[in-house]
């Protein structure tokens, strides 16, 4: 089974983590218009490409981010959120 | 009938029977006999039966083709197992063994007359026709009774195989003369490593093409001991590896189970398919691959057949002669496709025996008698430039076998299944491996290597680049493998004939012709000509047919191989049971502390997610409904006692607790006064809703929130998600498996509560939705007043370990007052008659507040909540349905009726002007209204009270239920407040 | 014997026509363009020629015909959905299905099994309850049947499932059926092909050129084309394309994977899913058991394979046909599934003027091929929504009018 490395707990099965999807920034709901706030809510980047998604490693609940090429499936790196 | 062990030969170097041990067997009703060791098609064969199964299509005869489990002539079926292959099924005393797919047995199949109809019956013929809309279904019913192989025992339980994990840094694919030496070089370096190989015994293709070369035997017995001896070497016979899947997790099968392994670094030394040389006729029994007739000599001791003709095109094929000869077969012709075969010992060794050796000369057709079971005779015939045979050069020459070594195939599967990209070699006529990905190798044949110190080196050299990729010793000298100096392949192994019936796939009945007229028909790309034809599909998935079709397929389009491509190659290399993927299962359920004190008292249990909690609880002579009414009613008249425990229960503390809440939930809690509860719902971004759940402030910086039972894990983690993001100054803690919880409820519960605690039960000290942190019956508790069930009642936590006293001692107290414990079908009765909803049930995927009747819990003036600005887009739009409490009068229904012909069930619609205007979400028989009670969607135009709803039944029949204001119970909320008990 | 087969004996030569024709070149203009050489868009073309005398249409395919998941899915055909919206439009696909064969002159094997989806928990009666009040409506044959009948329908099922998920009852909708999914898409592109439609294979779409928010051409690997028109019909490939015109979507893309047996005698008639244990399994025509389970957890774009598939697959299906632990697994592969959020397509126009998409297929997709071809085709035609897919409108989330098919997601308390 493929291998994912939780930042904490280091490598461990993929069954081990739940998958969230890509990270978005929430535009300011205040400033945004009803199209651009359902734009945020339900659209996606949907091709193939690097993306940075959260992920959490379900046994230990350690969220985190992981840099992974949703081609290829490569996860290039794994690491707490706010420490790059 | 041919007598026992006509063509079993005396002992034979490195056999691999044991003669000591003789098993008897039944074939088609016959009585047969071999040796432990033995495969059931070689004891069959050393029996003289050589018909062995009839073919999918038209049912011909079939014997062995390949016995290297790359056909399926030989599909067996016992009484105890389907679709065996005979070719590598070990024998096992007492067998009662059928052809599969035969009607009347293997030898009169009554079904080969469909070999009379193949003229009808071109590429595709059932795209063609039976498709008229009339006689379709009787057609089918034809077709799926001819489809189909084995006979599927249903009746049979199922079969639990364990399952292993295991770890090495190389894993060797193929125990062949190249894998056992990338294996020795490899644990030289310091590596662990595991060989796999399908074969009962390793060796490869070494141990049985021998052609009488002793030195070659002993130097694979050195090479054999010498893993053997090396300690950090495993080798795993009859172990298939059937998958590769990512980060070198290698699939193993083995009779008894799966191993899953995971390695770190692969040697790929799998070997090659040999294929099948394509004329017509060349399926009938006695015609076999050189490596079949060599595997049943040097493994089986069984002399493949008396006379043979042979059709080469490399030097394995003379060395496959020179096996048969000293079997004792008598070599009547060797036809070699070759126009200038290259010199080579065997070759000239075959001369010097007398054997006559015709080059540039192919088998043009074959000739059966005996009905099609037994070769009579071959036409050979000299080969013109184009590959068509010359047939009237040709000449007959009788004989009863045909030993076929015209060339090979990569059995480069796990290869494809990792991502190498092959390239093609014209060196040797295979692909090979042009971009390996990184931790995986290649050795051996697969790697385009056929020459016997090549393969040696090439193996070397592939341990110890594996070796070095684990991190091991970089090798100082890699050795450098020489270039193929001969070519193993024809290119053109095929011989056309007018008359067809020259079969490249086995297993589909598929014949030279058939590709060209698909190609005709426009399905001329590698993949389509597959899907097509078929050719592939079946369950030798193109070992021995795939590489023929290619070239067809190029020559066709007059292409190189590299450019008509190859179909992908999927797990799995060889068919695995289902048993071994499905293990011994794991269904892991959660139990509460109280379950065994539930059984006790009856419980019947039912699923909650994973949880198991109490339906109801079972009374000697009353029905299900009944007793969930007069456990409802008993809560509603004295006192009642429900487990609760399966809620999630979370802590969120800190500064910014407050405020954490209330960007999760919808509602405000900063205004939460210490010591009170709160109903809690929370949405998604979407604003919809998806969980709920009761808040309760302990403290200023302290709450503790529940949430449903199944929403437990997720909230956690999104609640975590989110706050990893926000870095709020506050933690959230997860109990829900460390704290046990019930509900006491009823005009008797604070009495009962009472006896148990000496905390102010007072209405004043503690007030309906207040929390209050207590001692009952002498455990610390955290005790809530929540109105779910309508009554006056008190939820209590405790730490898990305490649950079973806390229920005991309440069970004990509420004796006197007449307690009963209720499960969870009487609780949503009661939370029914209260006009509470249970998100899931009276909410679905798309529900917002507004609809469900929360619009007063949604407050959309906060700063931020999750939901928020969607919401406030929604608002702006119509709504688009409303829940609303119905009540429905039935005549007649009492509490006695469990239920009623006229009584609607949930789901069922609102049918307003023959328009879908509602449903119903929950509904049921009150007994403390003694009426029927549900709530239910419907259009906004049909919510105001006393509006009527006309219901649609299953039968179709309507009834009338009309809009009620919510609660139906207790509107006034008497029995939870300060007045009443 | 049917008597189409004897023109086969007859001759020595194989009398069967081209399917495809080949073409050398691409035009530099089609009125129309179709991406995506599926079922789908071949059915879009078949109709844009056969019902509305469009025939100067390019059909674009990066691969070979029918090789995305029409060649991958699991074949099976109902129309027993949960919304009005998507009842009606099943149903219309359900329709053309049963003449399908007839008008192509192509035997997909279109066979009426009877379909279960099985329910395992009173959430789960509740929504099976729910679809069957909503199909009855529309006429739907299609009803909530309880245990004595499921166990009839298919004695060897263990009704208890180990002991584990206990069935109730189940959805039980008899025109349920299966097809040979590859045939699909060569009848489609022949009675295109017959009738002037250019199928274009291996030619992969690069660019897709607009002027003022309305499309111009397309550019490919073969060479560019004018056009006024493009359909775009590539489900899982569709973020890709629709990146080339800045259109965003909810669309993800997650594998799906599935495994075939052994052929084997026939036992099993009907079709039969469950929602519970998250498998399903049907007998093809062949005698091979196809089975498939729910979509992989995570995005990719790949078509890869896992092993533990095919063993939580094979751990769930034992419990409920024990006899299947002595059936051997062939071939596993996957498809890539191109999801939305409220289990139903995206169809119609975008907010590119001479756009049409035709995307959003998830698991529901295979049954849909010729309502989809039925609807796109005249929405290309006639620049106008049809009605059948008013629901399924691009601009329904900005709307947070999302349909209900997957309203009922339900949750246990």
């Amino acid at each position: 089974m493929k291998i994912m490395t939780c930042p904490i707990n280091g490598p461990r099965l993929i069954s081990e983590f739940t998958y969230w999807g890509e990270c978005q920034t929430m535009p300011e709901p205040a400033d945004c218009t009803d199209a651009q706030w359902a734009d945020y809510v339900f659209n996606k980047s949907g091709a193939p490409g690097i993306k940075h998604e959260w992920w959490c490693h379900t046994p230990s609940n350690t969220w985190f981010i992981a840099v992974r090429d949703t081609m290829s499936d490569v996860i290039e790196k794994t690491f707490l959120y706010g420490q790059q | 009938m041919a007598s026992n062990n006509s063509m079993r030969l005396p002992l034979q170097p490195g056999e691999w029977l044991d003669r000591g041990t003789v098993l008897p067997f039944r074939f088609e009703g016959r009585s047969y006999s071999g040796f432990a060791g033995d495969s059931i098609s070689a004891a069959l064969w050393a029996a003289g039966q050589h018909t062995l199964g009839r073919s999918f299509k038209y049912h011909r005869p079939r014997g062995i083709l390949t016995l290297a489990n790359h056909d399926i002539n030989v599909m067996l079926q016992t009484p105890q197992a389907m679709n065996i292959r005979g070719d590598v099924q070990a024998l096992c005393a007492g067998m009662e063994l059928v052809a599969v797919n035969t009607a009347g047995g293997v030898e009169n199949d009554r079904n080969r007359y469909m070999g009379l109809l193949a003229r009808f019956l071109p590429v595709g013929f059932y795209y063609k026709a039976f498709h008229t809309k009339a006689l379709f279904p009787l057609w089918e019913r034809v077709i799926r009774n001819f489809s189909g192989l084995g006979q599927l025992d249903l009746a049979k339980p199922a079969l639990h195989t364990p399952k292993r994990y295991d770890f090495c840094d190389v894993l060797v694919i193929g125990a062949g003369v190249s894998g056992l030496q990338a294996a020795l070089h490899a644990a030289r370096a310091g590596a662990q490593v595991v060989v796999v190989d399908e074969n009962a015994r390793s060796g490869g293709s070494a141990s049985y093409q021998l052609g009488g070369n002793a030195a070659a035997l002993e130097a694979l017995r050195e090479l054999q001991n010498a893993v053997a001896a090396e300690p950090l070497i495993r080798v795993l016979t009859d172990t298939t590896a059937v998958g590769y899947y990512a980060d070198h997790w290698v699939a193993l099968i083995d009779a008894q189970c799966m191993t899953k392994l995971r390695a770190k670094a692969v040697v790929v030394a799998s070997g090659s398919f040999e294929l099948p040389a394509v004329f017509r006729h060349n399926d009938i029994p006695g015609i076999m691959t050189g490596g079949a007739a060599q595997r049943l000599i040097n493994r089986y001791a069984v002399r493949p057949m008396h006379t043979a003709v042979a059709l080469v095109a490399n030097s394995e094929g003379f060395t496959a002669v020179l096996d048969a000869l000293r079997a004792g077969v008598k070599v009547a012709a060797v036809a070699d496709m070759r126009m200038q075969a290259p010199a080579c010992a065997a070759r000239d060794e075959v001369r010097a025996a007398g054997v006559r050796v015709l080059d540039g000369w192919a088998i043009y057709e074959a000739h059966a008698g005996d009905s099609g079971r037994r070769l009579t005779g071959v036409t050979i015939a000299p080969l013109l430039a184009n590959g068509d045979a010359n047939a009237r050069a040709g000449e007959q020459v009788a004989c009863d076998g045909v030993i076929m070594s015209v060339g090979y195939a990569p059995a480069a599967n796990l290869l494809y299944q990792a991502g190498t990209s092959m390239g093609w070699s014209d060196t040797v006529q295979q692909f090979v491996p042009a971009t390996l990905p990184a931790g995986i190798f290649a050795c051996g044949r697969v790697n385009g290597v056929y020459d016997s110190a090549a393969k040696a080196l090439d193996g070397q050299r592939a341990g110890m680049l594996a070796a070095a990729h684990c991190g091991f010793a970089s090798p100082q000298l890699v050795p450098h493998v020489p270039e193929a100096l001969r070519c193993p392949s024809h290119p053109w192994p095929i011989v056309a004939h007018p008359q067809g019936k020259n079969f490249v796939d086995f297993d589909e009945d598929l014949q030279l012709k058939d590709f060209y007229n698909a190609a005709q028909e426009g399905y001329d790309n590698i993949e389509l000509m597959k899907r097509y034809t078929t050719n592939g599909m079946g369950p030798s998935q193109g070992k021995h047919s795939n590489m023929t079709a290619l070239r067809v397929l190029a020559r066709i389009l007059g292409k190189t191989p590299i450019e008509v491509g190859t179909t992908t190659a999927r797990p799995f290399y060889h068919p695995v049971p289902i048993s071994h993927l499905a293990g011994r299962g794991f269904t892991p359920e959660r139990h509460t502390p109280m379950r065994a004190l539930h059984a006790q008292a009856g419980a019947v249990w039912m699923a909650a997610g994973m949880w198991q909690r109490p339906e109801y609880y079972a009374v000697a002579g009353r029905s299900r409904m009944q007793c969930i009414r007069e456990e409802a009613m008993n809560v509603r008249e004295k006192v009642g006692l429900i487990d609760v425990g399966t809620l999630g229960k979370l802590e969120v503390i800190g500064p910014q607790a407050a405020e954490f809440l209330e960007r999760v939930y919808i509602s405000r809690y900063a205004n939460l006064a210490v010591g009170m509860t709160r109903y809690a719902v929370m949405c998604d971004e979407s604003g919809v809703v998806i969980d709920d759940g009761v808040v309760a402030r302990l403290a200023d910086q302290h709450f503790y929130f529940t949430t449903t039972t199944s929403g437990a894990a997720t909230v956690y983690r999104e609640l975590s998600r989110l706050n990893t993001m926000w870095r709020m100054d506050c933690g959230i803690v997860n109990h829900t498996g460390a704290f046990a919880g019930v509900n006491v409820a009823g005009p008797q519960a604070r009495k009962v509560l009472a006896t148990l605690t000496s905390a102010d039960l007072d209405g004043a000290a503690f007030p309906y939705l207040g929390v209050r942190e207590i001692d009952v019956a002498g455990i610390p508790a955290r005790a809530m007043r929540v109105g779910f069930v309508g009554e006056w009642g008190y939820e209590i936590h405790v730490p898990a370990e305490h649950g079973a006293a806390l229920w005991q001692a309440l069970m004990q107290a509420g004796a006197a007052f007449g307690i009963r414990p209720f499960g969870v079908e009487a609780q949503r009765l009661l939370r029914l008659e209260k006009g509470h909803i249970i998100i899931g049930q009276d909410t679905d995927g798309l529900t917002v507040p507004r609809e469900a009747a929360l619009g007063w819990a949604t407050k959309l003036d906060k700063p931020f909540f999750i939901g928020q600005r969607s919401l406030q887009a929604i608002a702006k739009r119509p709504q688009k349905q409303t829940l609303v409490g119905f009540t429905l009068d039935i005549p007649g229904m009492d509490t006695s009726q469990d239920s009623h012909p006229n009584m609607p069930s949930e789901s069922h619609l609102v049918i307003v002007d023959g328009e879908i205007s509602g449903r119903i979400t929950s509904v049921a028989f009150s007994p403390a209204l003694g009426q029927v009670i549900g709530m239910a969607f419907v259009t906004p135009g049909l919510s105001a009270v006393g509006t009527r709803l006309p219901f649609r039944l299953t039968s179709g029949k309507m009834v009338d239920a009309q809009v009620v204001a919510l609660p139906f119970y207790d509107a006034a909320g008497a029995c939870q407040k300060e007045a009443s008990a | 014997m049917p008597w189409r087969l004897l023109k086969f004996a007859m001759s020595d030569r194989h009398p069967e026509p081209r399917m495809f024709t080949p073409h050398a070149q691409l035009k530099s203009s089609y009125d129309v363009v179709i991406i995506g050489a599926g079922g789908h868009g071949l059915a879009s073309a078949y109709y844009l020629a056969r019902d509305h005398g469009i025939t100067n249409v390019a059909v674009i395919e990066q691969g070979y015909i029918g090789g995305g998941n029409t060649g991958r899915n699991t074949t099976i055909i109902r129309s027993n959905y949960l919304t009005p919206e998507g009842v009606k439009f099943y149903d219309e696909s359900v329709r053309l299905w049963q003449d399908l064969s007839t008008d192509f002159d192509l035997n997909l094997f279109y066979s009426t099994r009877g379909h279960f989806t099985l329910a395992h928990t009173d959430a789960s009666m509740r929504t099976m309850r729910w679809r069957a009040e909503v199909n009855k409506h529309y006429g739907i044959d299609s009803e909530l049947v309880y245990p004595d009948f499921i166990q009839k329908a298919v004695p060897s099922m263990d009704m208890s499932c180990a002991g584990h998920a206990p069935i109730l009852g189940a959805l039980y909708h008899a025109p349920g059926a299966i097809a040979r999914h590859d045939a699909v898409a060569w009848g489609y592109g022949r009675g295109a092909d017959m009738r002037g439609v250019e199928i274009h294979q291996q030619t992969r779409v690069l660019d897709i050129l607009t002027q003022g928010g309305r499309v111009t051409g397309v550019k490919t690997s073969r060479g560019d084309i004018a056009c006024g028109k493009v359909l775009c019909a590539v489900a899982g490939s569709t973020p890709r394309i629709l990146k080339m015109l800045g259109l965003r979507t909810p669309i993800y893309i997650h594998p799906l994977q599935a495994m075939v047996s052994e052929p084997m005698k026939q036992w099993l008639d009907p079709i039969l899913v469950s929602g519970s244990l998250h498998v399903y399994i049907s007998q093809t025509a062949r005698g091979e058991l196809v089975m498939g389970a729910s979509l992989d957890p995570y995005e990719l774009h790949s078509t890869r394979s896992t092993l533990d598939f095919t063993e939580s697959l094979s751990a769930h299906m034992v419990e409920m046909l024990p006899q299947l632990s002595q059936v051997k697994v062939v071939r596993q592969w996957a498809g890539m599934a191109d999801m939305t959020p409220d289990f139903a397509p995206i169809m119609g126009k975008t907010p590119v003027k001479g756009f049409y998409l035709d995307a959003g297929w998830g698991t529901w997709g295979f049954k849909a091929t010729p309502v989809s071809g039925k609807t796109m085709s005249y929405t290309v035609a006639n620049d106008r929504t049809h009605p059948l897919i008013e629901g399924f409108a691009f601009d329904r989330f900005e709307r947070y009018a999302l349909t209900g098919e997957k309203g009922a997601a339900s949750v246990g308390h």
